[in-house]
């Protein structure tokens, strides 16, 4: 097994957010291991990745929540031959609808991740830790009623 | 080389937080490696560890300050003989008096931490990364008499 370069690490953080804002719920919790642990943006503590899966599933893989982000560079620390740690800022747009209609938008502008991956058994890069945090505080907005949708 | 041990990155968490509120003489530089990156309380961007230090131990407490930090269960992941993973929740307080005289104090109650211990060449413990966050805006402004 080829030892982890910055580029494969790289490249798995891309498709981290790719997942995620194409809300492919299956390979994003494939990225992570089972044992992994998170600090969530907007959590007072730490939880099992699994917890933080199963919430960001109900609140932002539904139909009428959109999540888009943009990355800025990213640094990464090779420590080991199948250990290194990413850590880059992003800006996070977040839109959500609850059951009742409301929508609101989440604008994260100075979001920042920490994110370290290790080869499991098998050669495949997944995410034995993960922080994520905003250097700003971020409010929520209310926004209009989605317009109903027109017959065909 | 011994193995990283949870009581060994545990006392230096503790002695992390001890020399920035300024109840231990060592050196905050010290306790990073050369190419460590830090993502600090508020900082947009992550930065070399040395700028943090630097700029850290300007800002420790002095003789007219007084600073109270509180660790909460320190969780540490090994992964592989030489690297650790110790994550927690911390609380910071510290007041402050100002070349003017002003009191200020600065609230930090819901901090969390990220700090990755690797084991050097020459045998010491050293944050290679670190990421400080607080999961609400810390309180800051002139301290009540």
């Amino acid at each position: 097994m080829s030892n982890i370069s910055a580029d494969d690490i790289r490249a798995e953080v891309k498709k981290f957010w790719d997942f995620f804002s194409r809300k492919s719920k299956s390979r994003f919790d494939e990225m992570y291991f089972h044992s992994a642990t998170v600090f969530a943006a907007d959590a007072r503590r730490m939880e099992p990745a699994r917890l933080m899966l199963v919430r960001r599933e109900r609140e932002l893989f539904g139909p009428a929540s959109l999540v888009a982000a943009k990355l800025g560079t990213i640094d990464v620390q090779i420590l080991g031959a199948d250990l290194a740690v990413a850590s880059y800022p992003f800006h996070l747009s977040i839109t959500r609808t609850f059951a009742s209609g409301k929508r609101f938008q989440v604008e994260v502008p100075s979001g920042r991740a920490t994110q370290v991956f290790q080869r499991d058994e098998k050669g495949v890069l997944r995410i034995l830790h993960e922080h994520m945090s905003s250097a700003e505080p971020v409010s929520p907005k209310e926004l209009p009623p989605a317009p109903p949708s027109t017959p065909a | 080389m011994d193995k990283i041990s949870p009581e060994d990155v545990r006392k230096e968490v503790h002695r992390f937080w001890a020399i920035l509120s300024g109840k231990s003489p060592d050196k905050l530089e010290e306790m990073y490696s050369p190419a460590a990156i830090v993502f600090s309380g508020k900082a947009k961007r992550s930065e070399s560890a040395r700028l943090t230090a630097v700029r850290r131990s300007r800002q420790l407490p002095g003789i007219a300050s007084t600073s109270k930090v509180e660790v909460g269960s320190i969780d540490v992941q090994f992964v592989g003989p030489d690297v650790a993973i110790a994550a927690y929740t911390y609380s910071f307080n510290t007041h402050k008096v100002q070349a003017d005289g002003t009191k200020v104090q600065l609230n930090t109650p819901f901090g969390r931490a990220t700090q990755i211990f690797q084991r050097s060449e020459g045998g010491a413990i050293r944050i290679v990364h670190e990421h400080l966050s607080a999961a609400a805006p810390p309180d800051m402004g002139k301290a009540s008499e």
